[in-house]
């Protein structure tokens, strides 16, 4: 059942690495942000591991700015709910109308567990049966189901909200999100989440008809993002088209490390463990868990303020580097890692044989500076 | 008083909601804050109806289709009482388990707590919380356990076609057919097709329908082709819906699946009878059974 998982060794790396805790699951937010940042080795090493990153933030203190809130996910779970009751009564009508659906199209089975039983490596299977196999009931909607992706050389797995299954073959990818849609405008930004989150799905689900032997083709690039209607919980369906988001995703999913190769350069017995007791509180010293994150390196830029619960440490961490003004600022500065060295080499110090040419850069940028000023560089 | 109740009615089922969370997320020490708010707004609940029904005109028993509605009401949106109405708030004095019997009996069908609190509230005067409505299911399951067959009927639960196991979030009566109480993939659709027809048969029972059972039909109305009035007339209020349309609507959309949905659930009876004994056949099967539907796993 798990012949695609990786050989037992690295697999019992990343869970000496992660600890006690169980596996915090990749979605697809996660893997997107992780797909974006392919550079960082802390990052990689911890998702593939499946840290609870926002715990090791907390405990080592720097808690992450951000997360849901609980209205916001009571919020979101009532909203869905909402749609979802009655036999999917509203999703239905919305889909009836933004997909045609045919009036016999309405089967609806449910993927949240097998009889009861949450194992994802079942969930999976089933999915599998359900959305490829040749004898099943009639189907048009399937909630929750459980996909996987093969992220830096191990799966991840992965669950969309629904996926809806035409009669003529095609396969749509459906996400439920509780933020509004006033006049058919929504926040930009969180579309453009939601569009690349329902691409990693679109991604998985062809990857799985594929390695059926079937047509990866059947999955459509229209995806449909369903949202309440301005303030009220009407909802209203809109058509995302994700080419371009899975364009991009391809490009970035090529380019990660292997997981093996990121182990390497780290000792056996590295843990991030929090060593929790009984009421989950963690007992491991803050400055030996510190200790142990810093021994593998982070690549801290500014967007990690958005996409990672650890940012704040390493932000705290790079505080001097150059790298941690922008990803674009090292380059432009020509390599040259942290500020107090650019700043020296402004003011005149001697610069080695590869600071040559960017501290003629430095030296005019401080002339230039001064005149406009009136003032040295500090 | 009235927003007092169904503002704690909507906390309860948010708080129930964040309870979950946190104990999913295994967060110990926030699951027991939510459980002590909970417990809190729920008793606030319970005196605050202790309170209306002391203000009460003689307590509603049994089914009442008169016009006074329980201001607390649990279905969608708030529903401002129409001048010819009274909000008299009101209280029944069955037993919680024989209002959920009086509500799936007058639909038939299995169906989630919020519709049946919502059934309840439009044609028997009084609901409940849903909150009390799921652990129902639990206490009744104990109690046939205890002494199976004593009670002359059960509330107990939907089984999914596939692994018979309790289908999430429904509840049956014990003394319905099996074939009634599986749940296959069609099923979903079908019996909320049926739940309309027998709320628009009940409607049409009654000479002046509450408002609250007419907004119910209209909400069913709402969501079945051709049961609402069309496009480019005034958008259907609950005076516009008119049952035998909705009634009419609905059987020809059952038409088309209620062939196959029968067929699955005939199936599904017969292995349950065969494969289960009393006691799972009410409540579900807990273990996952090998059954031809399960096919070839492990194929990867």
């Amino acid at each position: 059942m798990n012949s695609d998982q990786l050989p037992g060794p690295v697999e019992a790396r990343l869970d000496r690495l992660r600890g006690r805790a169980l596996p915090v699951n990749h979605n697809a937010r996660t893997i997107s942000a992780l797909a974006a940042n392919p550079g960082c080795p802390r990052r990689a090493l911890m998702d593939a591991a499946g840290v609870d990153k926002q715990k090791i933030a907390a405990h080592i203190g720097y808690p992450a700015p951000f997360g849901q809130s609980r209205f916001a996910i009571t919020r979101g779970n009532a909203f869905e709910a909402r749609v979802k009751e009655n036999g999917a009564a509203q999703l239905l009508t919305l889909l009836r109308d933004r997909l045609d659906l045919d009036l016999a199209e309405v089967g609806y089975t449910d993927f949240n567990d097998v009889g009861g039983n949450p194992s994802r490596e079942l969930r999976h299977v089933r999915t599998r049966q359900g959305l490829i196999g040749p004898h099943y009931a009639p189907r048009t909607l399937f909630d929750h189901p459980l996909l996987r992706l093969r992220v830096g050389g191990r799966h991840a797995y992965l669950e969309p909200d629904l996926i809806a299954l035409r009669l003529d073959g095609t396969f749509h990818v459906i996400e439920i999100k509780s933020f509004p849609v006033i006049d058919g405008q929504a926040d930009p930004a969180k579309v453009a989440a939601a569009a690349i989150q329902s691409a990693v799905y679109v991604r998985a689900l062809r990857d799985l008809i594929a390695d059926a032997g079937g047509d990866p083709g059947r999955v459509s690039h229209e995806t449909i993002l369903i949202a309440p209607r301005d303030f009220a919980s009407q909802p209203v369906a809109t058509s995302l088209d994700v080419r371009k988001q899975l364009g991009v995703l391809d490009r970035q999913l090529v380019r990660m490390t292997k997981i093996e190769a990121l182990l390497e350069p780290y000792p056996e017995t590295l843990t991030f463990d929090l060593d929790p007791d009984d009421d989950g509180t963690p007992r491991r010293p803050r400055e030996e868990l510190a200790a142990a994150i810093a021994v593998v390196p982070a690549d801290y830029a500014p967007e990690c303020l958005v996409t990672c619960e650890l940012c704040f440490a390493c932000r705290a961490e790079a505080a001097g580097s150059t790298g941690a003004l922008g990803k674009s600022v090292r380059e432009d500065l020509g390599g040259i890692e942290y500020n107090a060295q650019v700043l020296a080499l402004a003011r005149g110090q001697l610069p080695s044989a590869e600071q040559a040419e960017i501290a003629v850069q430095l030296l005019r940028a401080a002339q230039l500076r001064e005149q406009l000023l009136g003032e040295a560089v500090p | 008083m009235a927003e007092t109740i169904e503002a704690l009615e909507r906390r309860i089922d948010e708080l129930r909601v964040a309870v979950r969370e946190a104990v999913l997320a295994g967060d110990p020490a926030l699951a027991s804050a939510r459980r002590a708010e909970l417990k809190r707004a729920e008793q606030a609940w319970e005196d605050a109806l202790t309170a209306a029904t002391a203000l009460a005109s003689p307590v509603l028993a049994g089914p009442v289709l008169a016009g006074p509605v329980l201001a607390g009401t649990v279905s969608a949106g708030t529903v401002p009482a129409s001048p010819g109405e009274t909000a008299e708030p009101s209280g029944s004095l069955l037993p919680l388990r024989e209002q959920v019997y009086e509500a799936l009996s007058l639909l038939q069908v299995p169906a989630a707590p919020k519709l049946i609190a919502t059934v309840h509230e439009a044609f028997f005067g009084s609901t409940f919380p849903t909150t009390k409505v799921t652990s129902l299911k639990r206490d009744e399951e104990r109690s046939f356990r205890t002494a199976p067959f004593a009670r002359p009927y059960y509330i107990c639960a939907a089984l999914s076609a596939d692994y018979l196991s309790p289908s999430r979030g429904l509840l049956a009566v014990s003394t319905w057919p099996m074939e009634r109480r599986v749940i296959g993939s069609l099923s979903p659709r079908v019996d909320f097709l049926t739940a309309a027809i027998r709320v628009a048969d009940a409607i049409e029972r009654i000479p002046t329908p509450p408002l609250s059972a007419r907004r119910l039909l209209q909400r069913f109305a709402a969501s079945i082709p051709g049961a609402a009035p069309g496009p480019g007339s005034a958008p259907a209020g609950p005076d516009r819906v008119k049952p035998d349309v909705v009634r009419r609507a609905a059987d020809a959309e059952l038409s088309v699946h209620a062939d196959a949905d029968s067929r699955m659930r005939k199936e599904a009876a017969d292995r349950a009878r065969r494969q289960l004994a009393d006691a799972e056949q009410l409540f579900g099967s807990k273990l996952q059974p090998v059954t031809e539907e399960t096919g070839p796993v492990g194929e990867g």
